[in-house]
């Protein structure tokens, strides 16, 4: 890594190029990850609020979306019970609650996981940040324009 | 380029294979970690379940439902088997760094003209 830039050789700056386009690509990964988390998260607190609204619900009519808009009205039969996923292709049959605790234990583990990744992205972010500063600087010394990280920031 | 030798020229071509290869190896071998541990949390989770509940597999394109302990059963089994194809890679990993190791050391060797090409 380079400390003084006023030394900076054309290999170095070619090396710290190459550190800042990993590292892009490294925080689109992340940032996908982050998504998908989010979206599990969204998810399971999605479910939780369906299933403690049926507990609540007298005759337990919805109204099903069937995609394109339309929704048809549907009773569930069996409100108290539903069948949850728990991975490996198994999906088990749970009491309400215990599903509603299940889902709850699953989004505080997908809280924590989004923080770390988040944590992550930070700390790649700041290194990203670090290498095209000293980019920056190397490309002026040279008089040309610096090239843009690949797999975006 | 140019100036770089045949030889030298193949061995740097085979580095960039086995590159690929390391690379194909490794996702490979994170693709079955990370569905072994999802398997061991099925596992997990199925203990909490009680003997009597309904637990479905996945079956081609539908869910039949199964006894709890088939499902641990066939969960375990993947997980072995997993585990087994895991240790073939990590072994394959780690013979092919190795011999990555030995080429990409004779290149330098050969590069900074220490060393005569393809000299092993």
């Amino acid at each position: 890594m380079v400390n003084n830039v006023d030394q900076v050789d054309p290999r170095e700056a070619q090396m710290l190029q190459m550190y800042l386009n990993e590292y892009g690509q490294q925080m689109e990964i992340l940032s996908q990850q982050l998504n998908l988390i989010e979206q599990q998260r969204l998810e399971s607190l999605g479910a939780v609020e369906t299933l403690q609204a049926l507990e609540q619900s007298d005759d337990g009519e919805v109204l099903l979306p069937i995609g394109g808009g339309a929704v048809v009205r549907v009773k569930v039969l069996d409100p108290g019970h539903v069948m949850v996923n728990i991975g490996a292709d198994v999906v088990v049959e749970r009491t309400s609650s215990d599903a509603v605790e299940y889902l709850q234990d699953r989004i505080t583990e997908l809280d924590a996981l989004g923080k770390k990744v988040a944590g992550s992205i930070e700390q790649v972010r700041g290194q990203v940040n670090e290498i095209s500063r000293r980019l920056e600087a190397v490309y002026r010394q040279r008089g040309q324009p610096p090239r843009p990280a690949q797999g975006g920031q | 380029m140019d100036s770089i030798p045949p030889k030298v020229q193949n061995q740097l071509a085979m580095l960039q294979q086995m590159q690929q290869q390391l690379q194909t190896i490794v996702s490979q071998k994170a693709q079955y970690e990370m569905t072994v541990r999802e398997a061991k949390r099925a596992v997990e989770d199925l203990g909490d379940v009680a003997e009597d509940a309904n637990v479905y597999m996945s079956v081609g394109t539908v869910m039949m439902q199964q006894s709890k302990e088939k499902v641990l059963a066939s969960l375990n089994e993947k997980i072995e088997n997993l585990e087994l194809r895991i240790k073939s890679l990590e072994k394959q990993e780690k013979t092919l760094q190795g011999r990555f190791e030995q080429l990409s050391a004779q290149v330098k060797g050969a590069l900074e003209g220490q060393q005569p090409p393809g000299a092993s």
